[in-house]
């Protein structure tokens, strides 16, 4: 009869505009390189979702938009063309599209991508994130909980674990603003975070937790890998934390009512 | 934590005028009965064409369990008899006469269970109960480890309970006394918080009351029992709108079933909305008549969310949509439609108002991905077995399917019945 709005591509662009005050903040401090790089990026994403489109009949997606937002504003720079849209590439094809597009994947492509990058490609400097980018990721987070595209336990969890770190300075400057920064960009994607509310705050927690280790741990890092790096263990681990979460749900109506 | 689960839900909003004042009862010169949904219902016809029939005269019988009956919604003449393949009845279609008179029950019988449930079956209460799991009538001998009165209906344009009950009040509490005695364990009477019901007393055996919130799916019974008493395989449960229940109060009473109900009619198809009192099988063309706005339109039985198209009301129904016909949207190229429109079912994105469109009572995302994946044993673990259609039609209805999340819910809710059958 008559169909609702809450689409795949419906939260794809609200996702995209409770992105936009991190992604005003970056063009706005990083100029046409941050532009060129962007469309760079979009350009790699947009060929590949071609590519499945007509190779699988896989609808593309406009999730592409935030997906590029993230490679670009967090990838690292100083890299050859070649071996950026190899990493573009990598994440998007393996992270995503395999799956069968956005909503099936099970890792986010943009912490795929930053990943092999990082990973690929030690060499290649970080970007360094200025303050106000870092404080724009508030209101993205605060925009996201509230639209309803970011899961609120998830959010909540996060907000709690950065006051928390800021409070006893358990990390440095940077990798507290880059964490920010790669939560909302990357953690907070709706489809790969944990679908359960205690699984949400697990989730929030153990990035917070692996944020704390690695930037305390591993010395040479830089803080955005810092950041991506418990971005990724954290997505990996979110099945897991859905999983125990359903299983205490379940036990919990067993043990109350005798079945579920 | 009251407070908290208060506020769950969504208020969807659908455009529909306003409505008029008067409320009147209506019987339409025509009437049609189907079978009520259950895919393995077969009914054997009880009455010829041409043949006169009370208001409440016995016309049909089910097949595999002949003790329960459909009764005539108005007093006339049988018209059509319309059978499906392999002699399955799909429809009879009642001409109205104004003296065709009212099938009156002993009522002496309801003292003991078996007589009273031989009532209810024998006067045609019986396709008013709806069953859960699976859905559908219960049978004959059935015994419900719970059943719920809906006194509540958040659906929107939902047609309020409390309005129909006004002055009922003592064939309600009747009814809900008589139906308790059916069931071995609680009677759950589910009413909106932000109104008065009669007060039960205690002799009326295992009664609960359950306040919920304005906010949809809160008032769906689906949700109810998930969250208060599940359905499980061995345990059916039952539900029962609040109106029905003062009609088998009156049933009690005077012998005679009453057929009349509040329903509202309502949708962006129509010049003014009505509020009225008709009957179980009212034709909708004549409900709508005088008040559908100009051009082309549908008309469903059932709320905006889980309406079918139909000429007739159902057993259940208790809401009209009128809904304009739109022009077919243009075709894309058979290519592009190729390429963009061949990946089903689209995937669920999670987000709040998926979440709130279940009430916040079960996992959302897993349960739709359990349902996606055909992974029965996940479903069942989630809370399948107390859900039906309807009360995944908002969270169908939130994602834009188009139908595609009720449809895999039956497939498995059949996949599930067949296996346990076997």
């Amino acid at each position: 009869m008559i169909r609702g709005l809450w689409t795949r591509e419906t939260v794809a662009l609200l996702t995209v505009a409770a992105l936009m005050p991190l992604a005003l903040f970056w063009i706005w401090f990083g100029g046409s390189a941050a532009v060129f790089r962007l469309a760079l990026v979009l350009l790699v994403i947009a060929i590949w979702q071609l590519v499945f489109m007509l190779s699988r009949a896989q609808p593309p997606s406009l999730s592409l938009l935030v997906t590029a937002l993230a490679i670009a504003m967090l990838a690292p720079e100083g890299l050859s063309v070649f071996q950026f849209v190899l990493g573009i590439s990598f994440g998007v094809v393996i992270g995503e599209l395999i799956f069968g597009g956005w909503g099936r994947n099970v890792v986010n492509p943009g912490t795929v991508a930053l990943a092999f990058l990082g990973f690929g490609f030690p060499a290649a400097p970080w970007p360094v994130f200025d303050t106000p980018l870092a404080w724009a990721a508030i209101p993205a987070a605060g925009l996201g909980l509230v639209i309803g595209v970011m899961p609120s336990a998830l959010v909540l969890a996060g907000l709690a674990v950065g006051a928390i770190v800021a409070t006893f300075g358990l990390v440095s400057d940077p990798v507290l603003f880059a964490a920010g920064i790669v939560f909302v960009l990357l953690v907070c994607d709706p489809v790969t975070s944990a679908a359960t509310t205690l699984g949400g705050w697990v989730q929030g927690a153990t990035y917070g937790a692996l944020v704390v280790l690695f930037g305390g741990a591993w010395s040479g890092a830089a803080p955005p890998q810092i950041a991506v790096a418990a971005a990724l263990l954290s997505s990996l681990a979110a099945p897991l934390f859905d999983d125990i979460a359903l299983r205490l749900w379940v036990h919990r109506r067993r043990r109350r009512y005798g079945r579920s | 934590m009251t407070f908290f689960r208060s506020g769950v839900g969504l208020i969807p909003e659908f455009p529909s005028p306003v409505e008029g004042k008067d409320l009147v009862d209506e019987i339409t010169e025509e009437a049609g009965l189907r079978p009520p949904s259950d895919r393995n219902l077969h009914l054997t016809a009880l009455v010829k064409e041409g043949e006169h029939v009370a208001r409440g005269a016995v016309v049909a019988c089910v097949r595999q369990d002949p003790d329960i009956c459909l009764v005539a919604p108005i007093a006339g003449q049988v018209g059509r008899i319309s059978r499906l393949p392999g002699r399955r009845l799909s429809e009879i279609v009642f001409f109205r006469e104004e003296s065709g008179g009212t099938q009156r029950h002993d009522t002496a019988v309801a003292e003991t269970e078996r007589g009273l449930r031989r009532l209810l079956q024998t006067a045609g209460f019986w396709p008013r109960i709806t069953r859960r799991p699976f859905g559908g009538m219960p049978a004959s001998r059935e015994v419900p480890a719970a059943i719920f009165v809906m006194a509540t209906d958040t659906r929107p344009y939902a047609s309020d309970p409390r309005q129909a009950l006004v002055g009922r009040e003592a064939a309600f509490l009747r009814g809900l006394a008589a139906l308790a005695r059916l069931s071995k364990g609680p009677t759950f009477v589910c009413w909106d918080r932000t109104t008065t019901m009669p007060a039960v007393s205690a002799e009326a055996g295992d009664i609960r009351m359950v306040p919920c919130g304005t906010r949809h799916p809160q008032g769906s019974a689906g949700i109810r029992i998930h969250q208060d008493f599940p359905a499980g395989l061995e345990a059916p449960v039952w539900d029962v709108h609040a109106e029905d229940i003062a009609d088998l109060g009156d049933l009690l009473e005077t012998g005679e079933l009453p057929m009349m109900r509040l329903v509202r009619i309502s949708g962006a198809g129509l010049r003014e909305g009505r509020l009225l009192r008709t009957h179980p099988g009212a034709d909708l063309r004549q409900l709508s008549r005088r008040i559908v706005a100009p051009g082309s339109h549908s008309l469903h039985a059932g709320s905006h969310l889980d309406g079918q198209a139909s000429r007739w009301l159902g057993h259940r129904h208790r809401q009209v949509t009128v809904l304009p016909n739109m022009p077919p949207p243009p075709r894309s190229h058979w290519l592009l439609a190729a390429l963009i429109e061949t990946a089903r079912p689209r995937p669920a994105i999670p987000t709040a108002a998926l979440g709130q469109s279940l009430g916040g009572a079960l996992p959302a995302i897993p349960l739709i991905r359990a349902l996606g994946a055909g992974d029965d044993e996940a479903a069942m673990d989630l809370g399948l077995l107390s859900l039906l259609e309807e009360d995944l039609a908002l969270a169908d209805y939130t994602l834009g399917a188009g139908g595609d999340l009720m449809r895999q819910l039956r497939a498995m809710l059949d996949r599930i019945q067949t296996e346990y059958d076997a």
